[in-house]
């Protein structure tokens, strides 16, 4: 794992402490004939997703707390096109009292530069409210751990 | 107006053009907002739609194409199917190959953006892929959207 220094973007595998692979769908892409950009956002979202309930065991239908997308942001490199398997990776770089930043970048085979990268920012709200509140403490463990 | 003031400002009297979109149902996400993702097809379908409709654009045979190359939104309040939704659009930046969108969600009648982001564009041959000037038709169509 690399050590990011004066960037927040993943520029390669190693700066990913998470990662999934993503097979891309037929539907996926648009009438150019390439991964229509949209879907990078799904891609983004699976692998945050995944990573909360498979590392942080979140329950989206009964915990009280939750995280909503407040932010996101994607720099298309080089396009993808079914049937690519897409790796997604994420990364923790930025945390404070109720939201967090992950940066991500989606990447393809023999090529260590993500094809996108970007960035996913979530905020911890009350289920019910919708106020913000402090990322519960196991949530803030795990993404010290995955900073 | 800078694109620094411009993305400041999001107000519906700053956006030139004004779409109405109707939410589907499976546009909700298992909070029971519209997800996130979708609001960059959105995005997509209303800077295209305005491409084809203002700028003569040709999705089938057109030889110059609109590839989106950074695109971003932050989001605010939720919307959820069945509201019907507003999207404003305007040009902040008008380059020799590139243009930058600005756009906005607004509630039905809304003044205030209730998320906004931003679609960046670059023209390029479809056969090349190489970066090209913005075809004429399409240029003075957008010089109509400058903020």
């Amino acid at each position: 794992m690399n050590t990011l220094t004066n960037t927040d973007e993943i520029t390669c595998r190693d700066d990913c402490t998470y990662m999934m692979d993503v097979p891309t769908r037929w539907n996926d892409n648009d009438q150019l004939g390439h991964v229509n950009n949209v879907m990078y956002y799904s891609y983004f979202e699976a692998v945050v997703v995944r990573f909360l309930m498979q590392e942080g065991g979140l329950d989206w239908m009964t915990d009280q707390t939750v995280p909503l997308a407040v932010e996101t942001l994607c720099k298309f490199r080089r396009s993808l096109s079914y049937p690519d398997m897409v790796e997604a990776g994420l990364r923790i770089t930025k945390m404070g009292n109720s939201s967090v930043t992950y940066s991500v970048g989606l990447f393809t085979e023999g090529n260590d530069a993500p094809a996108a990268l970007g960035h996913f920012v979530h905020v911890y709200v009350d289920r019910d409210t919708d106020s913000s509140v402090p990322i519960p403490d196991h949530f803030r463990a795990l993404y010290k751990r995955y900073s | 107006m800078t694109t620094q003031q411009s993305e400041q400002s999001q107000k519906r009297s700053d956006y030139p053009h004004i779409t109405m979109v109707p939410t589907r149902w499976a546009d909700n996400d298992l909070y029971g907002h519209v997800n996130n993702v979708t609001y960059y097809a959105y995005f997509d379908t209303v800077v295209n739609k305005y491409l084809i409709e203002h700028g003569g654009l040709d999705i089938f045979a057109a030889p110059v194409i609109g590839v989106a190359v950074e695109t971003m939104c932050r989001f605010k309040e939720s919307v959820a199917y069945p509201e019907t939704i507003e999207l404003g659009l305007r040009v902040a930046k008008l380059g020799n190959s590139s243009v930058r969108y600005e756009l906005a969600v607004f509630r039905m009648g809304g003044q205030d953006a209730i998320a906004s982001g931003h679609f960046v564009h670059v023209f390029v041959d479809r056969a090349s892929n190489k970066s090209v000037p913005i075809p004429l038709a399409i240029r003075a169509a957008l010089e109509k959207l400058k903020a």
